[in-house]
């Protein structure tokens, strides 16, 4: 009797199996990149028994993707995802989900508002490039004290701080807000600037190395804040300074002390592991996290609404301007 | 197989080569030709993708160049300007159209349209904040922004030369102050016609760059110059990706693809004809092979199918003819089989042959000793009797009569013996009969008369002889009435009808219809045993003319009775 209960059961189960899930192909612009690589794998890892996600790397190229997209179009996806190598061409993409009528999410690398703006299914996951410069600059505040008497660091007391800016790849959205807004806010917290340099390094540690030695035998003494578009590029300038023994255990308790004489405060964006140990030796006074697991999180929600056509405006998070689903950045400091 | 029941083994051999030859053919033919149509449309389409990735590759190679110095420029503008370093800025946009040949004209303008830095000195254009570009630069910062081409207007003096401005909002400093600015950038048409040009597209082949708002930027086809072009409205159409199209009656593969960072469209035509082309003609190709084979497989069956059944058809033509009583043997040439059939079928006729010969030898043999056991059956009652007339005629010394029986019946017996023939003229056999009547007269004693009717004509046919007597045999026992009357018998020949009739007529009682039939039924039935000498007349006519001929009864009641042989003509004429 058990033993038919039992088989019963089974052919009842397996009768009522849910539906196949959805499967949602993830365009990422180049996984060669560690931080979209790990972006990734944060969705990845939240696939769900009904909806089940996949990496779709597109080398960094938007031919690459173009074609991808066309076949995910062409066999009638439920949803794409795009992280874009081109941002500037995601109309193109918009347009032909919108004719197929297919929701479209974007993250980390925006499109233009006019863009998303053309189509009610069109969305974009990220951070706001300005907040984490924001952030930034809040670094750069604890740092130095307030505007008005500079407590910290201003090693000629000029009441001003000499600065350089490590700019990521020239025209890069990310690198112009981020070093335009970095400035405005200092700017308009009233300190008072000598920026001696914007050097650019394309988001590389090893070009900013180079430029950063360049820089320092140029302005000899005089740099008083390094401010890096990303970690990266914060974490050359620091092999770059640590040449140049401005790091030091002065108390010897293991750890590189920040109120040395000749410690300067270097300060990054992204919040990579790398730079999160530097942050805890020392020598990297601080950085700004985006938080990759909240995007994902945020995202593999949107993708559910979309997907079972439930109304996006119920959903835990706000959508701005019916079309940005924001994320925020975090500071880290020691 | 249901089809092939009832044909001739020709067209069984035709049809069945035939069609398997043909359905196998077309299907080898028919994959082929799609795996090749598949194929050559594959590669059309990966090679005009490749196409369109280099002139891609090539264009942002190009447009990287541009914003690379354009970045070089906004960075140096920045650093410089930091420095104070305003006397080297200056000489920078001076000769950055000169370092740089497609760079027509270069300036930094304030946000007000005013000259800061600039490659030419004379004025700019007081209108420049009214714009597109230096608003769109504005308006959406960090981002080139790409013209579509124009006359240029940054400056006053004008030139003919179409250029594409590049635009970008850009922070600047002077004297440690921070000003945004638009750094804008006049590209001449050059490179991007050399990129265009450098490509081969094939006969009427060409790109089209087509900006966000679909306008269009440029075509290097020369009829392409307005957004109303055919390609330009393809383009439209299928927004982005790869398409087989027909653009000016041509066929042309199509490839969509951006371009980065500049917000435009670029499109390939690349001519396909030449794969049309080689898709018909491979289908010509295919056809003719199939035509072809088909003729020549028909040609081949057609012989094989005719080497086969033409011996065989022959035999079944020699087959009629034997059935024509031609027993010919058949030489055939041909396949071994059928010629072991010929062989068999010779050496069957051999046989038949001498079964036939054997089966005509045994008939005659058996006919000729039933002839002749009619024949001899005729005599002895008569001749006993006969004797015995003879005898009491003598012993009543009637001499005279006994004189002419003996003569008569000499005679009779000269002509029944005839050297041992079975045919003897008729009238030798009248001759006979009249003997027989004579000496039948003596013996009734004059109880009846006789009278011969002859046609002359009939005298020279032949008849199986003896067989008048037993008609006149009948005539007299059953006919004439030999005990109150003077009967009479007439003996008639006539040829009628092309036969000859030989009649024994008496005028007697008469038969009545109904014994006519029984007497019918006993000479001509299968009974031997019953009227002995008129089924014996008969039988032997019958075995001698092989039933060409009849005895037929005629009768009148208390008038006359007649017993006719009807007998051919031509046999009996030698």
């Amino acid at each position: 009797m058990k033993r038919i209960i039992l088989v019963l059961s089974l052919l009842l189960l397996s009768g009522c199996q849910p539906q196949r899930p959805v499967k949602v192909d993830m365009l990422i612009y180049n996984t060669n990149d560690n931080y979209m690589y790990q972006f990734a794998n944060d969705i990845l890892d939240l696939s769900s028994y009904d909806i089940k996600y996949a990496i779709v790397d597109s080398e960094n190229s938007q031919i690459l993707q173009n074609k991808q997209i066309n076949e995910l179009i062409e066999n009638d996806t439920k949803i794409l995802l795009v992280n874009p190598v081109d941002r500037l061409g995601a109309y193109v993409t918009i347009n032909a989900a919108k004719a197929k009528d297919i929701p479209i999410i974007f993250f980390n690398r925006e499109p233009l508002k006019e863009d998303l703006e053309m189509y009610d299914k069109a969305f974009y996951v990220g951070a706001k490039a300005k907040e984490s410069a924001m952030l930034q600059a809040e670094l750069v505040k604890e740092a130095f004290g307030p505007a008005s008497e500079l407590t910290r660091y201003d090693a000629n007391n000029d009441g001003v701080i000499q600065l350089v800016i490590l700019k990521g790849e020239e025209s890069h959205q990310d690198a112009e807000i981020r070093t335009n807004v970095i400035i405005s806010e200092l700017e308009a917290a009233g300190y008072q600037l000598d920026i001696l340099a914007i050097a650019g390094a394309d988001w590389v540690k090893e070009a900013s190395y180079e430029k950063m030695l360049d820089l320092i035998s140029l302005h000899q003494g005089k740099i008083e804040l390094v401010v890096s578009n990303n970690d990266a590029m914060a974490i050359g300038a620091i092999e770059a300074l640590d040449d140049q023994n401005i790091f030091n255990d002065v108390n010897s308790n293991g750890q590189f002390d920040i109120d040395a004489d000749s410690f300067i405060p270097v300060v990054g964006i992204d919040g990579i592991p790398e730079a999160l140990r530097l942050v805890e030796e020392g020598k990297l006074y601080g950085t700004v996290i985006n938080d990759s697991k909240e995007s994902a999180v945020k995202i593999v929600e949107l993708v559910r609404a979309l997907v079972k056509n439930e109304k996006v405006d119920d959903l835990k998070f706000e959508i701005t301007d019916d079309h940005y689903v924001w994320v925020n950045y975090k500071k880290i400091s020691n | 197989m249901q089809m092939l029941r009832n044909r001739s083994i020709r067209s069984a051999i035709i049809i069945t080569t035939t069609v398997i030859t043909v359905v196998a053919l077309a299907i080898t033919l028919f994959t082929t030709l799609v795996n090749f149509n598949i194929t050559t449309a594959r590669i059309v389409e990966s090679s005009s993708e490749e196409i369109n990735k280099q002139l891609v590759l090539n264009y942002e190679n190009y447009i990287d160049n541009v914003t690379e110095t354009a970045n070089y420029i906004s960075q140096t503008t920045n650093e410089y300007g930091l420095n104070g370093n305003y006397q080297d800025l200056n000489s920078i946009y001076a000769q950055a159209s000169n370092i740089q040949s497609d760079i027509v004209n270069i300036a930094l303008l304030d946000q007000y349209g005013k000259k800061v830095y600039a490659s030419r000195d004379d004025g700019v254009n007081g209108e420049l904040v009214s714009s597109k570009w230096f608003n769109k630069a504005l308006e959406t910062k960090e981002i080139f922004h790409f013209s579509s081409p124009k006359s240029q207007d940054i400056f006053l003096v004008n030139s003919n030369e179409k250029v594409i401005t590049v635009s970008k909002s850009v922070k600047y400093y002077i004297d440690n102050e921070k000003y945004e600015g638009v750094l804008v950038i006049d590209l001449s048409m050059n490179n991007i016609n050399n990129i265009a040009s450098r490509t081969n597209l094939g006969e009427g082949g060409h790109i089209v760059i087509l900006a966000a708002d679909d306008t269009l930027v440029f075509s290097n086809l020369m009829s392409c110059t307005t957004n109303n072009c055919e390609s330009v409205q393809i383009v439209d159409k299928y927004n982005i990706g790869s398409k087989q199209v027909v653009v000016d009656e041509t066929d042309m593969f199509l490839s969509i693809n951006t371009l980065k960072n500049t917000r435009w469209r670029i499109a390939s035509f690349i001519n396909s004809e030449d794969i049309a082309v080689s898709r018909r003609n491979s289908q010509i190709l295919s056809l003719t092979v199939l035509v072809f084979t088909f003729t020549i497989t028909i040609l081949a069956a057609t012989l094989i199918a005719r080497r086969i059944s033409n011996p065989i058809f022959k035999l079944r033509d020699h087959i009629n003819t034997i059935n024509n009583g031609n027993y010919q043997k058949i030489k055939l040439e041909g396949q071994k089989e059928v010629v072991d059939l010929a062989d068999n079928f010779n050496q069957m006729i051999d046989e038949t042959v001498v079964l036939m010969d054997q089966l005509v030898t045994e008939q005659k043999a058996k006919r000729r000793s039933e002839f002749k056991a009619l024949t001899t059956q005729i005599n002895p009652h008569f001749l006993y009797n006969t004797l015995d007339s003879i005898m009491y005629l003598s012993e009543s010394n009637e001499n005279e009569k006994v004189q002419r029986m003996v003569a008569a019946l000499s005679k009779f017996f000269r002509i029944s013996i005839s050297r041992g023939k079975n045919v003897i003229k008729l009238e030798e056999e009248l001759e006979h009969a009249k003997n027989y009547l004579l000496i039948q007269q003596i013996r009734y004693n004059e109880k009846f008369t006789f009278e011969f009717d002859i046609d002359e004509r009939t005298l020279d046919f032949r008849v199986v002889k003896l067989v008048l007597q037993p008609l006149i045999e009948n005539a007299i026992y059953h006919g004439v009435n030999t005990e109150f009357d003077q009967g009479h018998i007439i003996i008639r020949t006539l040829i009628k009808n092309d036969r000859l009739h030989l009649e024994v007529e008496d005028d007697g009682y008469g038969i009545p219809e109904k014994k006519i039939g029984e007497l019918y039924q006993d000479i001509k039935g299968e009974d031997s045993y019953s009227s002995v000498g008129l089924k014996n007349v008969y039988q032997r006519l019958k075995i001698y003319f092989n039933n060409d001929s009849d005895l037929e009864i005629e009768s009148e009641l208390d008038e006359k009775t007649i017993f006719r042989l009807v007998l051919p003509l031509e046999r009996s004429k030698k």
